[in-house]
């Protein structure tokens, strides 16, 4: 009855220790590592502007430098395509002592993330959209600053797009 | 040496009150489990069901995992269909449904009834939700409605209050039931359906919840969700009908593991019930098993006619219970919060029922057989 009474102990304190995953966002320190990939450009453009600026500068069909974070929503990233979203740096998003899972998804800030989002699409030379896992095609995760060059497409909504085919990822941000 | 296999058998009919009250509990025990994998069975089941993989759903990115709360353009259908070519177009007819969902509260004629989830559609939402089946009746009309088969379940209603030709009350108006339809199992099938147009003026709203696009084979979700992503100022998002019901197994997934518990511990207890009895059993026979111990048998051999014993009643009660769990537990209607599904006692649900019916068999036998098999032969047969 002993080994009873032991095993259950056991068992009780498995269950309560639970082994649930930490769900906090963890920092992006080990982005920006070296990738072959041949749309990740290893020397950072000049002359980048945000995107909230972007999308009341520049027209359609002009060719943009941009900066920004990947970020935007919960799910930034378009699952099968090289495609994302990122947001202007000065936006603020959650800090990491909040708590917060998804921080890139600017939940506390979604009013300014209308006017501060753009989307990036990585095309191959024939101007074509990459197909793949962007994550792993270019090194990058949720809040990794981007800087990245090509050609605006712009809509009558005010909606702002780079097809790029160069993407500078900011190591350590 | 064993002992013969006849002596077991025997052995349980000789004390029928006792074996007949043993195989009571452990039937008891083995039904408990039955009712709560059953449970876990059909909610996942329910879930996994519902999304079909060809299957976009677009709706607010602001709603995030709640499609009730979904609020989106009346224009957004038009929008996607004049800006993708991946939905799925034969004879004309563009194979995409403009939705209006939500959950409301709902009176049947008899005076009955509860939150129920009610979906405004239009003529094209069975070509997109393809395991939708009118059974009974017709297609709603203005001020009609066609009713899942687990709506009434749902409402806690009876089935009779929910028969073709009667009324139903939501959003302040009078519906009459003109058919009803399953849908081999989905969340659907505790949904009330009506015309969308209608469902718009009765609840004075110009917006849909959602928009599902049935994909061509040439058609990608990808495609569909850089649209979201691009077009920001429409403020959607998509996702595959199968993801959004993934999501929602991981949001129930503390009542699964919650439900997983209680089986745990319902086994547990059955355990222990059943060490006590065969406590009981055993030392009832000490004389006995010492005997046996006197004229030659090994102690190996009285162990596992013991333990044979208690095999053939838990594997009996097993039985008794899954033939019951089989009869009038399968397919038993459940409301929840989400809807309504039906108990399943599948394979999984009689493998688990049945393997804990056998563990409590050989635990139940053990530990007593071993206390009554440690005393000295010579004492033992002393006992009184």
């Amino acid at each position: 009855m002993k080994l009873f009474f032991r095993l259950g102990l056991l068992s009780a304190l498995l269950l309560t220790m639970g082994c649930g995953p930490t769900n906090v966002a963890k920092t992006n320190n080990d982005v920006g590592m070296q990738t072959n990939s041949k749309y990740v450009s290893t020397v950072e453009p000049k002359g980048a502007i945000p995107v909230g600026e972007a999308r009341e500068v520049i027209a359609d069909g002009q060719e943009v430098t941009l900066v920004g974070l990947i970020g935007g929503s919960s799910k930034p990233f378009v699952d099968g395509l090289a495609a994302f979203t990122i947001v202007d740096p000065k936006v603020p998003y959650c800090a990491d002592e909040e708590g917060c899972p998804t921080p890139w998804d600017y939940c506390c800030q979604t009013d300014a993330v209308k006017q501060n989002i753009a989307t990036i699409k990585v095309v191959d030379e024939a101007g074509k959209l990459v197909a793949g896992n962007v994550k792993e095609l270019l090194n990058v995760k949720e809040l990794s600053t981007v800087v990245v060059q090509g050609k605006a497409k712009r809509d009558d909504q005010g909606n702002l797009t780079v097809a790029a085919n160069q993407v500078y990822v900011r190591p350590g941000e | 040496m064993l002992l013969p296999w006849e002596y077991g058998v025997r052995n349980l009919a000789r004390r029928p009150v006792r074996t007949a009250l043993t195989l009571v509990a452990l039937a008891t025990v083995v039904m408990l489990v039955f009712v709560v994998v059953g449970f876990i069975r059909g909610l996942e089941q329910s879930l996994a069901v519902s999304g079909d993989e060809n299957v976009v759903l677009v709706y607010s990115v602001n709603s995030e995992e709640n499609i009730e709360n979904s609020s989106i353009a009346p224009s957004s259908p038009s929008v996607l269909a004049a800006s993708l070519d991946s939905a799925v177009k034969r004879y004309g007819v563009l194979h995409v449904s403009p939705e209006l969902f939500l959950g409301t509260r709902v009176k049947t004629g008899a005076g009955e009834g509860g939150l129920g989830l009610v979906r405004g559609v239009s003529l094209t939402a069975p070509l997109v939700r393809r395991s939708v089946k009118l059974v009974e009746g017709n297609w709603p009309g203005d001020g009609e409605v066609i009713i899942g088969r687990l709506v009434a379940a749902k409402l806690g209603s009876s089935t009779d209050a929910m028969a073709i030709g009667n009324s139903i009350d939501f959003e302040g108006k009078q519906w009459r039931i003109s058919g009803r339809f399953t849908a081999g199992g989905a969340a659907y099938e505790s949904e009330i359906w009506c015309k969308l147009s209608d469902f718009q003026t009765t609840t004075k709203r110009q917006d849909i919840s959602l928009v599902a696009m049935l994909l061509s084979p040439t058609g990608s979700a990808a495609e569909v969700e850089l649209f979201c992503k691009e077009r920001t100022d429409l403020e959607l998002r998509s996702i595959r009908e199968t993801e959004y019901y993934a999501m929602l197994q991981q949001h129930y997934k503390p009542v699964r593991m919650l439900a997983w518990f209680v089986v745990v511990l319902v086994s547990g207890a059955g355990i222990f019930a059943g060490l006590n009895m065969m406590y009981g059993a055993v030392a009832g026979r000490i004389r006995e098993i010492a005997m046996l111990q006197a004229i030659g048998y090994r102690r190996r051999a009285i162990l596992i006619s013991l333990v044979q014993e208690g095999v053939l009643l838990a594997a009996a009660g097993s039985l008794l219970s899954g033939v019951i769990a089989l009869t009038l537990l399968n397919g038993m209607a459940i409301r929840f919060t989400m809807g309504a599904f039906t108990l399943r006692i599948d394979s999984v649900a009689i493998l688990i029922g049945c393997g804990v019916g056998l563990l409590l068999g050989v635990l139940g036998a053990l530990p007593p057989a071993f206390k009554a098999l440690r005393a000295e032969v010579a004492t033992s047969l002393k006992a009184v």
